[in-house]
Formats: structure tokens, C-alpha cells, sequence
């Protein structure tokens, strides 16, 4: 479970508010997309979450523990892929894999198993033990997902985890998104692509200007608007300038 | 060629972050501590240029008499050019190949003469800047001293412009020919590194033919000879280094006809050569660079038992952690060559500086001279070596800027700042510690000390470098550049290295000082060396410690 409570953050000295006062319940076994449009506060939210930024005023909690006071015990909840796969070019995958299995604690039969799936999953398997540097954009972004689900995370943050992705791919990670959350876990992720939100999220959230001005399951965010449009109507709508 | 200006001035304001700079300094009002740094800094080297025109004149001054003074321009001049050939190589290689707005300005509809002039350009405004510390005050002193009138300054500023043209066409013309070949085959990165290895070695094989030349074959007759003819010393010098001899004699000769002809030649051949670089660039700058970026891997899948064999069975995050920073620090020439190969590389120089010359440098017979006489000296001067040896490199000054945008990493995972700076520290101490015994290699090499004085100066480089190694983390923990997108940036360029070695500089004066004030009270040898160990432990523990608490605090503040 993710709760924001009044969180705001903003950049040069208050003058830019990145994300004003925004309060939001991500329940365990629900997958939570969120949209926006550019510079809306999304990337700005997901690292609030993960601790990589640090809220001006408000709490963050993941499983009941707070972002900040309990960070380690969070962060060893809580895995998270980034917008830009920036991974150790000189490593290998398989290195990389490795280094995030020993840091996360992830005993060798269990580190074995999965990464062995993931990486059929991703078609990985025959560039595992070559230098990260020489994959291609989507395949350091599966990499980056594979080492992402090799903990078995309580809960997973992804920031536009299907960009760069093949269709296939892509496939299986809507998939993985849904197996993660059928055992009772947590994911939150950002996305541009709406289809993929109305089809595969349980709640979604909508930020425009820092401020959420949406939140509900696809049901009721259509109640809002009477004629009943798709959700890239009501998106649109929403986030008019 | 109205395209050129303006890629260069984008290029300079990247080179230089300007643009970044300025929106830090004034619209997000950040960094405005770096302005009186800067300033304080420029204030500080006014004093050793102060020094230094006190040496020019001294040197003019006696030069004069013997109707030697011109071989003064010689040497200023050639001392910069062969910095800029040495040290060109690094901008060079970088600039030309590894910067990453090479990506955008490739399908640019823009000619590769037109990316490498400007390449060119914003090198040789770095050269300006980096020569004219060692050229100007020559020139300025000269001709001041010998009252040089417009002709000598028109031609000095002219010469000045042109200098770094030739040292720097040279330096490109091989490193082009060189990523020629190093683009065609599988192993780039330890082609480039070997080259680079080559062409230091050459750099450092060069100046010891130019110290060797001065030294040898001049006596008695010969010497008169050479002293009654004028300029003997300045072609004497410039021999090895033509190009110095016409822009010595082009500044010096002024508006008269041997001073334009050799001002004449001077530039013809700086664009001569300038053109020659363009030429070869339309010709090998593309096809060197496409696709360096890019590494090719062979194809393997692994099966589940080479699997099992290869997935680790859990290492401790310390040692997780370790493994990364100590592949990644290998696995980049530019840190390697700035970090682990550099503890190795400066003894070896030490030992080539003292052997040529027929095995009596004038270094290494210094320290004999000196260390001779008194055992504590031995151990003194040995621990003074081995800490220069060890810990004066970029390594600890650059453990986290050198995570880059890969810092997220670091910031997400489940492990205490304590222990992440715990490997990072262990890491960088590792490379002291090999230079420590390089070094020591060195000292019983050259010095001949014995086991006892070794293990006491050892023992001192060690302490010392805990709390070197550590000081140089906090340096870096305080202000990380984490938004570089050449690795190049995150050592060579990083402010934070240089303000390191001040600061270990500093150190390490405070600790002569204090050694000397212990001898002038009468202190026994003992005494100093137990009163130095006491206090070099206690400094080293608690730099670690505040490190460690530092880290803490800095993990939660830093934002990537």
C-alpha cells in the first residue's frame, strides 16, 4: 500500500510547485496508473515516493512505513524503474542482476528461478553476459525490470515503464503488472499510453499543474463526465489549459 | 562556413556549462558559493605568477650578458606547446570522440570539417586558458625586460594565437588515424587505452631525450664556442622543437625581414597543418566514430547450469558494492588511466626520472643526499613518497560523482549510507594501498632502506591514507557532479579532485611543519615518529567517522 498525505514539493525556492498538496491511496492488490501531461508532476511524484526526492511539507508511507524516518525498511519493500534506463554500462546484465540480487538479499535458488524467467520473458537470456553498454535502448529497459521484479517486491514503482518496449514485450509486462498485483501487491506506474490505462489499471489518477484533478477506477472517472467518453476525452478535458 | 560560429559557441557554452552554470548561479541562486571560491582562487595563483616572473627575470639576467636571453622566449614557448602535446590528448580523444553531443550534431546537415573545426576551436580556448599560466608570463617578462616595442607585441600576441595549433594538429591527426583503426576492431576500450599508455610513454620518453640533450657532451671548448655565438642555446634548445625557434626568433625579430619571414612560417605551417586536420577529418572523422558508442557482444545463452554457476550466492552488500566500484573503475580507461594506473605509473616515472642521466638523477640523488644522513629522514621521505604515491589521485575524490546518472541506483536500495560508504571507502583505499607498495618498491629499489624503516614509513603512508582517502570522500559526498555525460567530466574535470589535492597538500604542509617545530624542540627520532602515528590514527578515525556521519546526511539531501 502507497499513502500520500498533503504531499507538496516544489523547485527553485517554492517559485515552481511541482506537485501542491496532493493526497492519494494506492491499496495493496491494485494496479494505479497515473497520467498527466508533460511537466504535470508525475516523474516528480514517483520519486517522492521512492526517496529519491524529499517532500517539502506532507508524509509518505509504503506498507504503514514512512518514506523518510524508515527509509531502508521501504526501500527493501519497494523496487523502481526509472523514465531513462541509466544503468552500469560496464557491467554485464548478468553482473548487474547479481549486484541487485546481493543488495536486496535474494537467497540463489530463488535469484536462479527467476532470473531465468524474466529473462525468457524479455528474450534476454543470450545478452545476459555481455556489457550493458551494448544493448539497445528497450533492451536496458528490460534489464532494468528484470532487476526490478528479481526481489519480488511488495511494491513496484514504474515511471513510463513501456516506452521502448517491443510489442511483445510490452505484452508481457502488462501481464507480469497483473500477476504482481493478483497476489495482494502494490503497483503504481505512469504512462501516456491511455489504451493501456483504461485496460489494465484498477484506479487512475490524473495530475495536471501538480494538483490531482482525478482519481477514481475507469467507472467512475466516466461518471464524472455525463456523456460517458473514453478516457483520452475525458484527459483531455481535464487537463485544458 | 556562417554555421561554424555558431557551433562554436554552442560548444563552448557545453564545454564549460555556462549555460548550466548560469541557471544554477542565478536563477536557482545554487551555487553561489563557487563565485569568491573562483575568486579566491584566482588571488592565490597571483602570487606564484609573481614567483614566476622573479625567475624569468633572474633567468633573462643572466642569460643576457652571453647574448642568450632569446632562448627564454624558446623555452616558454616550447614548454607550452609540449604541455599542449601531452595533455592535448586526453581533450582531444574526448572531445572528438566520447562527448555525447556528437549524437545530436552527426545528422545534423553539417559537414564533418564543419564539427571538427569546432571541436577544434572550443580545444583550443581550453589551451588558452591552460597555457597561459606557463607562456604569457614569459612573453610579458621578456618584453618588458627587453622594452620590446609594438613589433613585439603585435607578433607576440599573434604567436600566441597560433600556439596551440600545432601541438593540437598533431595530437588530432593521430588520434584520428588512431580511432581509425581502434573503430574496426571488437576491443575499443583497451585500444584507446593502450594508445593512450603509447602516447604518454612517448610524451615521457620525449622529455627525457630533451633532458638528456641539455645535459651531455658540452665541455670546455665546445662550451666556449657555444656561448660566444649568440643563440647557440636557443637552437640548441629548440632543436628538438623547430616550430619554437620561428616563434622565438618571429616575436624577438619583430617588423624586421627575419622576423616576419619566421612569423610567416610560424603561422603557414599552423595552417598548413589546421588544413591538413580538416582534410583528414572529412575523410576518417565519421568513419572512426560511427558506432564507437556502440559495443558489440557475442551472442551466448547460458545453460541452467552455467547459470547456477554464474548467479552469486550472495555476497554481503559491502562486498556487492565493492565488486561494482571496483569493475566499473576498471572497466573505464578514463578512470583507470586517473585512478589505478596512475599510483602505478608515477613511481615508474620516479624510477625512469632517477635512472637516466647515467643512473644519478638529480631527484633521485636528492633524496639519497638527503635521506643519507639521518634514518628518520629515510622513513619520513619514504612515507612522504608512498602518500603521494597512493592517495594524491582522483580515486576517492571521485567515488560518487563517478555514479553518474547511475546514482538512482544507490539511492533506492535497501542498504545503509554506512555501508555503501564503507565499500566505496574500501575501494579507494585499495588503490592507495597499491600505490603504497608501488612506491615501496621504489624506495628499496633506489633508496636501499632497510626492512625496519620501511615498515615504519609503510605504516605512516597507510595511517595516512585513511584519513586522505576519506577526506577526499567527504570532498566529493559535499558536492558530487552526478550530471555528467562524459566520464571524462567526472575525474579529469571535476573540481572536487583539485580541490582534494589542496587539500591533502595542506595536510601534508601542516605535518612538515609540525615535524620540523618537533625537531627544532629536540625530540628524539622516536618520540617524532610515535607522536606523528598518534596523531595521524586519531585524525584518520575520525575522518572516517565523519564521513560515515556526513554520508548519512548527504544521502537523504542529495535529490537525483
Amino acid at each position: 500500500m502507497i499513502e500520500l498525505n498533503h504531499v507538496s514539493k516544489s523547485y527553485n525556492k517554492g517559485r515552481i510547485k511541482a506537485v501542491d498538496d496532493l493526497t492519494l491511496t494506492v491499496r495493496p492488490g491494485e494496479i494505479f496508473g497515473f497520467l498527466g501531461p508533460n511537466g504535470a508532476g508525475k516523474t516528480t511524484t514517483i520519486k517522492l515516493m521512492v526517496g529519491l526526492l524529499r517532500p517539502d511539507s506532507g508524509t509518505i508511507a509504503v506498507d504503514g512505513l514512512d518514506v523518510q524516518k524508515d527509509a531502508l525498511k521501504c526501500k527493501a519493500l519497494t523496487t523502481y524503474v526509472p523514465d531513462y534506463p541509466a544503468v552500469y554500462e560496464r557491467l554485464t546484465g548478468l553482473e548487474y542482476l547479481n549486484f541487485i540480487g546481493d543488495v536486496y538479499g535474494v537467497p540463489k535458488a530463488e535469484r536462479l528461478d527467476r532470473i531465468g524467467k524474466w529473462l525468457d520473458i524479455f528474450e534476454l537470456s543470450s545478452a545476459v553476459t555481455n556489457p550493458i553498454q551494448s544493448y539497445s535502448h528497450g533492451m536496458k529497459q528490460k534489464i532494468v525490470l528484470t532487476a526490478a521484479l528479481l526481489p519480488a517486491p511488495r511494491v513496484m514503482v514504474l515511471d513510463e515503464p513501456l516506452v521502448g518496449l517491443d510489442p511483445r514485450a510490452a505484452h508481457s509486462l502488462k501481464e507480469l503488472m497483473r500477476e504482481h498485483c493478483d497476489q495482494g501487491k502494490t503497483l503504481f506506474f505512469s504512462t501516456h499510453i491511455m489504451e493501456v490505462a483504461e485496460k489494465l489499471c484498477d484506479r487512475i489518477g490524473i495530475i495536471n499543474k501538480g494538483r490531482l484533478v482525478a482519481c477514481g477506477s475507469m467507472e467512475e472517472l466516466k461518471a464524472l463526465d455525463r456523456s460517458e467518453r473514453s478516457l483520452e476525452a475525458i484527459f483531455l478535458e481535464l487537463t485544458e489549459k | 562556413m556562417s554555421r561554424l560560429p555558431t557551433l562554436i559557441r554552442a560548444g563552448l557554452r557545453s564545454n564549460f556549462g555556462l549555460s548550466v552554470l548560469r541557471h544554477r548561479i542565478f536563477k536557482e541562486k545554487k551555487d553561489r558559493w563557487l563565485v569568491p571560491i573562483f575568486g579566491f582562487a584566482a588571488l592565490a595563483v597571483l602570487p606564484s605568477i609573481y614567483g614566476l616572473i622573479l625567475l624569468i627575470q633572474n633567468i633573462y639576467l643572466a642569460l643576457k650578458p652571453l647574448g642568450q636571453e632569446r632562448a627564454l622566449l624558446t623555452l616558454g614557448i616550447m614548454a607550452g606547446q609540449l604541455f599542449i602535446l601531452l595533455f592535448g590528448l586526453y581533450y582531444v580523444i574526448s572531445a572528438f570522440y566520447f562527448s555525447r553531443d556528437l549524437e545530436f550534431l552527426i545528422p545534423l546537415p553539417l559537414k564533418p570539417f564543419e564539427v571538427m573545426a569546432s571541436k577544434f576551436a572550443v580545444i583550443m580556448i581550453n589551451e588558452y586558458l591552460t597555457v597561459m599560466v606557463i607562456v604569457l608570463p614569459v612573453l610579458i617578462g621578456y618584453g618588458v625586460l627587453a622594452r620590446g616595442g609594438l613589433s613585439y607585441w603585435t607578433n607576440g600576441l599573434l604567436v600566441y594565437l597560433f600556439l596551440p595549433v600545432i601541438p593540437l594538429a598533431v595530437v588530432s591527426i593521430l588520434v584520428v588515424a588512431l580511432m581509425r583503426v581502434v573503430n574496426i576492431s571488437r576491443k575499443k576500450d583497451a585500444l584507446i587505452l593502450a594508445g593512450s599508455v603509447l602516447l604518454i610513454s612517448v610524451g615521457i620518453g620525449f622529455q627525457f631525450l630533451l633532458g638528456r640533450s641539455s645535459r651531455d657532451g658540452l665541455s670546455g671548448q665546445a662550451m666556449t664556442s657555444f656561448f660566444t655565438s649568440p643563440d647557440s642555446l636557443l637552437n640548441r634548445v629548440g632543436s628538438r622543437f623547430p616550430p619554437s625557434i620561428w616563434a622565438t626568433k618571429a616575436i624577438a625579430g619583430g617588423f624586421s625581414a627575419s622576423g616576419l619571414l619566421n612569423l610567416a612560417l610560424f603561422i603557414g605551417t599552423s595552417l598548413l597543418l589546421f588544413a591538413a586536420i580538416l582534410i583528414i577529418s572529412e575523410k576518417l572523422f565519421y568513419r572512426g566514430l560511427v558506432g564507437l558508442g556502440e559495443v558489440s557482444g557475442r551472442r551466448r545463452t547460458l545453460s541452467r547450469a552455467q547459470m547456477a554457476q554464474r548467479v552469486s550466492s550472495g555476497l554481503h552488500p559491502v562486498r556487492a558494492i565493492f565488486a561494482r566500484e571496483w569493475r566499473i573503475m576498471n572497466r573505464t580507461p578514463i578512470f583507470l588511466l586517473n585512478g589505478t594506473l596512475t599510483v602505478v605509473i608515477v613511481p615508474l616515472v620516479f624510477i625512469l626520472m632517477a635512472t637516466t642521466g647515467g643512473g644519478r638523477g638529480d631527484a633521485g640523488s636528492i633524496l639519497k643526499v638527503m635521506t643519507s644522513a639521518q634514518p628518520l629522514f629515510v622513513i619520513l621521505a619514504s612515507a612522504g613518497f608512498m602518500v603521494v604515491c597512493g592517495s594524491l589521485n582522483g580515486t576517492s575524490s571521485s567515488a560518487f560523482s563517478r555514479e553518474g546518472a547511475q546514482f538512482w541506483i544507490s539511492r533506492v536500495i535497501p542498504v545503509a549510507p554506512r555501508d555503501q560508504v564503507a565499500a566505496k571507502f574500501l575501494h579507494s583505499y585499495l588503490v592507495s594501498i597499491l600505490g603504497t607498495v608501488a612506491a615501496s618498491v621504489v624506495a628499496v629499489a633506489m633508496l636501499h632502506i632497510n626492512a625496519a624503516h620501511l615498515a615504519a614509513a609503510a605504516g605512516l603512508s597507510l595511517v595516512a591514507g585513511v584519513l586522505l582517502t576519506a577526506l577526499g570522500m567527504i570532498i566529493d559526498l559535499a558536492r558530487p557532479l552526478l550530471d555528467w555525460t562524459n566520464p571524462q567530466k567526472a575525474i579529469k574535470q571535476n573540481l572536487n579532485v583539485l580541490f582534494a589535492m589542496c587539500a591533502d597538500i595542506g595536510i601534508l604542509t601542516a605535518l612538515f611543519f609540525a615535524i620540523r617545530f618537533m625537531i627544532r624542540a629536540g625530540l628524539s627520532n622516536g618520540a617524532i615518529l610515535a607522536a606523528l602515528y598518534v596523531v595521524l590514527v586519531a585524525l584518520s578515525g575520525l575522518s572516517y567517522a565523519a564521513l560515515v556521519k556526513f554520508a548519512g546526511k548527504r544521502y537523504r539531501e542529495i535529490e537525483v
